[in-house]
Parts: structure tokens; sequence; C-alpha cells
């Protein structure tokens, strides 16, 4: 039966995700996992969610999937041991030097590289399995055919997004960096680091989703266009039976800057499905299609509105920072 | 003393171009198989192709392609396996299943980790180092501060860019002909030839496009502070000239060269004043540097 991994940005969201039926739980230390604050846990709260997990039977990842700062791997280590000590079952990482530092100090831990590695082709799973890792997660845009590609290239373990996109575009995350060229801001307190400045791929600093707002395009030639520079992706339901047959042994629903009421209704739902191929009571997965449709409309939303409140964010401190250089 | 090397695309280019001020060429360009007569897809343009660089008394390194998928691996196994026998001094490389596999082919010659290798880390560093990487482009998010960091513990020879547009993204697929209204079955016509920008009013943002790699619409410009970097002991410097003109190509090498022999001489830099002028001439969209100094990459930070 493959897994269902299910996000954990608050405490409550994790609690509900393991109540609704996820194997595993991923959460992030505040400042180390590539989503704002408001995404993240602190200690206790990681502990409680590990505690919570192993009452029931059920596994915590912990997310270290930034790309750290080089003055921070000692920090970095420091937090794989304490998660470690408190029963984690593994980590998601991104950064190949973490991940052969965290195989290292944690010969037995379970090693997950996060969607930030940006891969693009089966030799990359091959160089991950190299490295130590025990699992890779596949691209949005892969389908059976890179899947396949993945498994006859190296035995690593292979996991899948509920996601599905097609190849167009700009490659994220792992090959962008436009967010953090455009806008910075400080580390905040709450995040516990004041010494390095960051990005979206490092901990902390938003992804301002800037390929999400509207762009003019076009060259002095060709009449400008207005445009979005990346497509969405939707929640996946017709390919999980062939995916389930080739092998992929885990299943990641995104989402941790999402509401939990939209986490645990994905939940209940990808539960249900999955648990239904894998014991083969069912294989159509039409009669999952409403349902699917409504969840899809309400991701929709959610995101649209979580992007207007990034852009928001973005220009609240631009404003600041011109009133700090004029004051 | 130091190397300033900058990209070549193709044979035209080479042949056309003032490298004068260089000490070092990369040729091919890593971001688009397509691109006519690139050195990255091409097997038969390489061995004319180093002959002519290093007869020039240049280094010559060879850019492999960023982002292959899998059907794109046959392919670059044929570049690999044709410029394998050649003297280039190195290969560039970005994508980590690339260094896999040029590991599993034997592969001894120097490799240089390229921008999209997304290095961050000095462990990092020190994993590729162990599969024959000698030089790595940091991450453009790393401050000065950081790249020297990697540089002294790892130990491993860092490339700091000093000019140019910063690659910020790269595609599997063409943003300008998805945009075109070309039928994506026909042949590229190279829209790419004509500067393609992205503009948005709301907080004055800029970048330009080139297809399957968006870049900085400002150009990185360390100009101004050659001489802390050549006090830093750093000695391999680069100028991205993807996209630019012979003309852009031949000024600021001709310029970065001049300041960097002054400064690694000891001498002072003097008044930059004429040379700034005509690099922002050069910028379209203006000039920056803020990612050395802990900042937004498009601010610009000058000498104190």
């Amino acid at each position: 039966m493959p897994a269902l991994l299910a996000p954990g940005g608050t405490l409550e969201m994790a609690v509900a995700a393991i109540d609704e039926g996820a194997d595993i739980v991923y959460v992030g230390p505040l400042g180390w996992s590539r989503r704002p604050y408001e995404s993240e846990m602190t200690d206790d709260d990681i502990r409680a969610a590990i505690d919570y997990a192993g009452g029931r039977g059920r596994q915590v990842r912990v997310v270290l999937n930034t790309f750290p700062s080089p003055f921070e791997m000692d920090d970095l280590i420091d937090k794989v041991r304490l998660y470690d000590s408190w029963g984690v079952s593994g980590f998601i990482v991104t950064d190949p030097g973490a991940i052969a530092l965290i195989r290292k100090v944690l010969p037995g831990t379970l090693i997950h590289v996060s969607i930030g590695s940006g891969i693009t082709n089966a030799w990359d799973a091959r160089f991950y399995k190299a490295l130590g890792a025990d699992v890779i997660i596949l691209p949005y845009r892969w389908s059976e055919i890179e899947i396949t590609a993945a498994s006859e290239t190296s035995d690593i373990g292979l996991e899948v997004f509920l996601f599905e996109t097609v190849q167009t575009g700009k490659i994220c995350p792992g090959k962008c960096i436009m967010s953090s060229y455009l806008k910075f801001r400080e580390w905040l307190d709450i995040e516990g680091k004041d010494q390095f400045f960051g990005s979206a791929n490092r901990g902390a600093k938003e992804c301002y989703r800037v390929c999400q707002v509207p762009w003019v395009f076009g060259s002095d030639e060709s009449a400008p266009v207005s445009l979005k520079l990346r497509r969405d992706a939707r929640l996946m339901l017709e390919q999980l039976p062939n995916m389930v047959g080739l092998g992929v042994e885990c299943f990641k629903i995104s989402g941790r800057e999402r509401p939990t009421a939209m986490i645990r209704d994905l939940v209940r739902f990808y539960r249900k499905v999955l648990t239904s191929i894998g014991d083969g009571t069912q294989t159509d997965m039409a009669i999952y299609a409403d349902e699917l449709a409504v969840l899809r409309l309400r991701w929709n939303v959610e995101k649209r509105m979580r992007v207007g409140a990034l852009i928001e964010r973005a220009d609240g401190y631009a404003e600041a920072a011109r009133f700090a250089a004029t004051s | 003393m130091f190397e300033l090397s900058t990209n070549v695309a193709s044979p035209q280019q080479l042949r056309r171009g003032d490298f004068s001020a260089y000490d070092a060429l990369y040729l091919g360009d890593f971001s688009c198989l397509n691109y006519p007569g690139n050195f990255s897809a091409d097997p038969e343009s390489l061995a004319e192709a180093v002959d002519r660089v290093r007869a020039l008394g240049k280094k010559c390194y060879l850019r492999l392609y960023a982002v292959p998928s899998n059907h794109d691996l046959p392919a670059l196994r044929r570049v690999i396996e044709a410029a394998l026998p050649l003297p280039f001094d190195a290969f560039e490389v970005h994508n980590l299943g690339v260094l896999q596999m040029l590991r599993e082919m034997g592969c001894t010659k120097p490799l240089h980790l390229g921008v999209f290798g997304n290095l961050y880390t000095d462990a990092t560093a020190r994993v590729v180092k162990d599969y024959g990487v000698t030089r790595v482009y940091p991450n453009p998010e790393l401050s000065l501060k950081e790249a020297i960091y990697i540089r002294d513990h790892t130990p491993i020879q860092v490339l700091i860019p000093v000019h140019g547009k910063i690659p910020l993204v790269v595609s599997e697929t063409c943003f300008i002909l998805e945009h075109s209204g070309a039928n994506p079955d026909e042949k590229c016509t190279f829209p790419c030839a004509k500067d393609h920008w992205l503009t948005r009013a709301a907080g004055d943002w800029s970048l330009k496009d080139t297809g399957r790699m968006t870049l900085s619409g400002s150009d990185l410009c360390m100009l101004e502070h050659i001489d802390a970097l050549a006090a830093a002991n750093l000695t391999a410097f680069y100028v991205q000239s993807h996209g630019e003109s012979s003309e852009y190509i031949a000024a600021v090498g001709r310029i970065y060269r001049e300041a960097l022999t002054r400064a690694f001489s000891g001498q002072p830099l003097g008044a930059l004043d004429d040379s700034l002028r005509e690099l922002a001439g050069l910028a379209k969209m203006g000039l920056c540097n803020g990612y050395y100094f802990e900042s937004a990459g498009r601010q610009y930070v000058g000498r104190a």
C-alpha cells in the first residue's frame, strides 16, 4: 500500500492530517523549510506532532529543504540530532551537502530529496541515490514515462505529488531565483535567525510568487502582451492506479500554506482513493471525479488568495524600504 | 594572477567576436540545444573550436546542457564522447545527473559546476569536488562573504561573475516560442534573436527573457569593487554575456581587464566615472549587484 504524505503547516493541520489517515506528516521548523513563518512550526509543536503521530502508529518527517547558508551547517546538524532524539522518522532535504552530512551523522534515518533539487532526468535520481538518499520526489510535470525511466535507472524510492501540470514554463522550484532578485526582506525575530540574508530558497523569506502575477512581455518589434510566467498545477487522479503499478511508494499532498480545512478534506479524499487502489477494490477513478472537481475549485480559490497576500506583502516591504531610505 | 572569462555560443560568434580581453572562453549555450550552431549540441564543431581558442592562447571550457530531460541524454552523451579526447581544459556541468553520468563514463577531465548546479554550501562543494569538480559558480543568491567562505572551507576555486545579466531561471521549454503564436511542430525561426523583456510597472520590475532562460533586467556590475575582490584573493572572474552583442563583450572585457590588471598589480583603480558611464550605457535597464552585498539582486551598491 503506497504511503500518503500530508502537510503539517501548523500543529492543528498535522493533527487533522493524521486523524484523516495520513501515514506520514511533514513539518517545517521555523526558518529552515521554504515556507513563510506562519506555515512553519516551533520546536515545541514539532515535538508535539511527533508524539501525536507516534501514538497512532504514524510518522513525521522534518522538512529541512532550504539551501542553507554555508555559515549555518552546524546549526542544521544540531537540529537534525535534536529531532532524531525525539523520534522523527526522517528528513526532507534539498542541499546535496546537507544530505551527505545527515547521512553521515544518522546512518539509519530516512532521507527524502525535496522538490527544490530541480531534477530533470532519471540520472538525477541515480546521483541522489549514490549520495545516500532513500526517496526522491518527482516533479509535477513527470508522467508515467519519466517514472518508468527513473525506476529503471536507479532503485531509489519514488515519491509523487498528487498534482499534475504540463512541461512548460519555468522550472519551479529548484532553478528559479526571480523572487529574491526583485524583493528581499530581513529575517524576523520569530524565525530565530539574525545573521544571514536569504531568499525563498533559503527559508523564511517568502517566495512572492512573482511568476503568478501579470507581467508585460514583448520585444521592441512586437506588441506587448500581458501574461503570467507559469501555469498552475492541478490535483491529480486518473494516473494514480498506473503510478501505483509502476512502484511509486509515496504520494504527497503539498499545501502547508493552505487552510487546515482544505488539507483535512484532501487527506480524507486521497486516503479513500489510495486505499481503494491498494486493496484492489477500485481501479476506475471516474467514480471520484465529481468530488475531485469540487476540491480542485476550492484549491484554486485558496491559491489565488494566497498569491494575492504574498504580493501585497512584497509591495509592503517595498514601501517600508522607501520610507526607511527617506526618513 | 587572474583569469577573466566569458561565454561564446557558436562558431559564428567565435569568428566574429573580439575576445582579446579574455583569458578563457566557455563554449556553448547551456540553455537551448536548438540555438544555431550551439557548441553544447554540435559534436562536430568542437575540434576546430577548441583548437582555435587554444591557438589564441586562451583556456577553453565546454558547456554542457543544463537541464537535460531523459530524451536529451543520448545526444548529450555524443557531445561528451566527442569532447573527451579534445584538449578542453574543463567541462562545465549544471546537472547533477550528468555529473553522475560523467563519473560512470570514467571522465577524468576537470569539471566546473555551472550556475544552475545550485551551489550554496561548502558541504555541497565537497560532494561535487569528489566527482572531479575543480571550480564552482556559486548560486547568484550567495553573498561575497559566503562565496569566499566556500572557497576557503571546501577548499575549491570559485568563479565570481563581475558583469552581465544574472541568470535567474532556466526552463525546459521556450517561453518566447510559447507566446509567439508559432506552430510548435514547425522549425524554430529563432525569435530570441530579438531582445525580449518582462516588465511590471508596479514595483518597477524588469527581467530579460532569452527563451529558455530568464535573466535579470539590470546588469550585474562589480567595477567599483574590483580592488576588494583582488584583496580577497579571488582569481577567477566571469562576464556573463549570453544574448549580448559583440560590441558589448569587447567593451566590457576591455574595461574589466584594465581594472583587474591595476588591482592585481597593487595600483589604485583611479577614476571610474567614464567606464561606469560606458557600462551603464550598455545596460538598458541599469546596473545591479545587490546579492553580493546581502540585498535583493536588483539593488546597486557602489563604492562607499
